[in-house]
């Protein structure tokens, strides 16, 4: 017997590998076919009875999802038949859903709505009366449960089995009554309870953090990669904007990377993107300035002084041309590579993993910029802790280029009050904490998701990031300020 | 295949009786007037502002909320106005209700009226009859005047409830959830809905 099997559907004919479903063939072959409990993440259970396909030669339509392709099957999915068995299935499905579409935040992104505008029967025959369930339910501190628009495809259920293992989550009563719930005294509690909103097809689970916020329809997405921590998850990233405001990310899949999940501290790497958020213009010594007098300044500060004076303080969270840029424009303007030092927080755990994504390397790319070092012949020193090695380098500039994500670094306060104690401080961030505006000079800088680069994974698969328009269009990137930084100080020559 | 002289012919207003025309109108307007002045015929112009003009029932001029019999704001802030808004003037906030029941609410709802064409898109789009378009039609202010209009100001302002009364109070069924269901698990409850999807 070989390891493949080729069937047709649609009169399409495609080859699968032996053992893959109908629905897998589908998908392989881009014919969609309406499907509620079946996720390619998660094992297949076969509840929802949505997936109807017509098989040859079989008494009645199958679901696709939980049928084996088998040699020379003809399968169709279009037939008016088909169609039919979708709309019953729907009808099905609708008898006890409340329709609360307004005020579900599911909705414009919901599988049931979407279905129902394509194949919905919209005039329901139903004469009985919904069974009302319980709604809003706190079932953690992240998410919200609605148990009256579940439609009971166990996906969640499953998810809590089989990723996480935590199951808090099962199907209780029978019948109409079935609803969903949390066992006893138990809360979802695991750093992936979004996936569960995620997966939801309808609006049962709704996220905490972005429920009433936005309207779905509003929101653009883009395609970037979480700079949470050193794993790299591939994100989608949703922005309004009309606002220029950023509301939420979701996981992307990438099978080599991150399959179907993100963890729930990669969902709050939108928080930091926000104006808000964010220093605005530069600052010397505490008073707002043009971003060209910043970059006057740094650029006489840098040129005034030679290269073994000059410290380059890095935090793994730029991408790897803004490093190098950086050192290039630096060895070429003071003629010697200046002394580089990396700085990670003293409470972190590098090599710690939770077993499904989220990594104790807090920075998206600790790999690539240690690869720009060793290209550049640099060996950095580490600063964890211990900033005696800064201190007593003599340096009289010293060039800090702070975390994006400042959640990654708890001891930041500490570290930056050791920072001002050097003589001369240029800090490159967005902080807006209390020590780093006793700098000489801040210079607030584009984040992950406004620039072009590249983040390397603690896999060392190098992901490149695409710039979305800028919440502060004067504020430039870091490789984007040294590059005119090189220009200016080769002109001043 | 014929052809039409579009021409312009300098004798034209001639021709066509421009002059002649001009003083029949002018007859009429005359003869109008004489009517009115001794009282023939009874007159059109109202004496704005100090009589006001009582359009129909169904004018669509600026927007109020309609309110729950207990007073309550009916609006959901399910965003479909402003979704549906060709003007963009609506802004939403929204917010979780202190009433479970309701769940969602605006916690700010402000119309730009400026922006605003009046096109009743809102109203229409307006799943529970939230957004109605009233009676208010002389909106004419100073720059100054706030032309925002806030959420209280669109379900309290005297001039509406004086023309509209009662009317503020939706009559439309209320999209509450039904008050047995409590929110814990098991209580599980049967009860009305009078529609199918």
């Amino acid at each position: 017997m070989s390891n493949q099997v080729t069937l047709s559907i649609n009169n399409q004919s495609i080859t699968v590998p032996a053992g893959s479903t109908i629905m897998e063939a589908a998908q392989k072959l881009g014919v969609t076919v309406p499907h509620f409990c079946w996720h390619p993440g998660l094992s297949i259970a076969g509840v929802c009875r949505f997936c109807m396909v017509r098989v040859e030669g079989m008494p009645k339509l199958q679901i696709a999802c939980n049928t084996p392709a088998s040699e020379g099957m003809k399968v169709d999915t279009v037939s008016d038949e088909v169609k039919d068995a979708h709309k019953w299935a729907l009808e099905f499905h609708l008898i006890n859903h409340p329709l609360d579409c307004p005020i579900c935040d599911q909705a414009g992104e919901c599988e049931l709505q979407n279905y129902y505008m394509k194949v919905g029967k919209y005039q329901s025959q139903m004469e009985d009366e919904k069974v009302l369930k319980p709604k809003a339910l706190d079932v953690g501190d992240t998410l919200v449960l609605d148990t009256e628009r579940c439609i009971l495809c166990s996906r969640c259920v499953r998810f809590e089995d089989e990723v996480t293992k935590t199951s808090t989550l099962g199907i209780f009563n029978r019948g109409d009554q079935a609803t969903i719930g949390t066992y006893k005294d138990r809360k979802i509690k695991h750093n992936y309870s979004y996936n569960l909103a995620d997966i939801c097809p309808v609006g049962a689970f709704t996220a905490k953090d972005f429920r009433f916020k936005c309207r779905v329809w509003f929101l653009k997405e883009s395609k970037t990669v979480c700079p949470g921590c050193s794993t790299g998850c591939n994100v989608n990233l949703f922005q309004n904007s009309n606002q220029r405001e950023y509301y939420r990310l979701k996981p992307r899949h990438n099978a080599d990377v991150n399959g179907h999940w993100m963890c729930d501290t990669g969902r709050t790497m939108y928080e930091h993107l926000n104006a808000s958020a964010r220093l605005s213009s530069p600052l010397l010594n505490g008073e707002s300035v043009s971003h060209q007098a910043a970059l006057q300044a740094v650029t006489d500060a840098v040129k005034s002084i030679s290269a073994d004076k000059l410290a380059v303080v890095f935090t793994a969270q730029f991408t790897s041309e803004e490093y190098s840029a950086t050192l290039k424009t630096l060895k070429a303007t003071l003629k010697s590579a200046p002394k580089v030092f990396v700085w990670r927080d003293e409470s972190e755990k590098i090599e710690d993993f939770d077993g499904i994504l989220f990594r104790g390397d807090r920075n998206p790319n600790t790999r690539g910029m240690m690869d720009v070092l060793k290209e550049e012949g640099i060996n950095p020193v580490m600063l964890k802790g211990d900033f005696s090695a800064l201190a007593s380098s003599g340096a009289e500039l010293t060039l800090i280029f702070g975390p994006e994500i400042e959640v990654g670094y708890p001891n930041l306060q500490k570290a930056l009050g050791r920072f001002i104690e050097m003589k001369k401080t240029v800090y490159f961030g967005n902080s807006l904490s209390e020590a780093a505006k006793r700098m000489w000079i801040r210079i607030p800088v584009k984040v992950f998701a406004e620039k072009n680069g590249t983040f390397v994974n603690f896999n060392g698969v190098a992901q490149k990031l695409k710039a979305n328009a800028p919440v502060f269009p004067a504020v430039k990137s870091v490789d984007e300020y040294f590059a005119e930084l090189g220009k200016i100080a080769q002109t001043a020559i | 295949m014929a052809y039409v002289n579009v021409s312009r012919d300098p004798e034209r207003n001639l021709k066509n009786g421009y002059l002649a025309t001009s003083l029949v109108g002018m007859g009429t307007t005359l003869v109008t007037f004489a009517k009115q002045v001794f009282g023939l015929e009874e007159s059109n112009t109202v004496q704005w502002p100090e009589v006001e003009f009582q359009y129909s029932e169904r004018f669509k001029g600026a927007h109020f909320l309609t309110k729950r019999p207990d007073g309550r704001v009916r609006c959901t802030a399910c965003f479909l106005c402003a979704t549906n808004c060709p003007a963009q003037c609506i802004t939403i906030v929204a917010g979780e209700s202190p009433d479970k029941g309701v769940e969602k609410y605006p916690v700010r709802f402000e119309i730009d009226i400026l922006r605003c064409v009046f096109c009743g898109f809102c109203e229409e789009a307006c799943p529970v009859d939230a957004i109605r378009m009233g009676p208010e039609y002389s909106m004419a202010g100073l720059a100054e005047q706030k032309w925002v209009y806030t959420k209280d100001y669109l379900l309290e302002r005297d001039a509406v409830k004086r023309k509209v009364g009662e009317k503020q109070v939706s009559k439309k069924d209320e999209n509450t959830k039904h008050d047995t269901v409590e929110s814990s698990l098991p209580g599980i409850h049967t009860g009305h809905s009078e529609h199918g999807h």
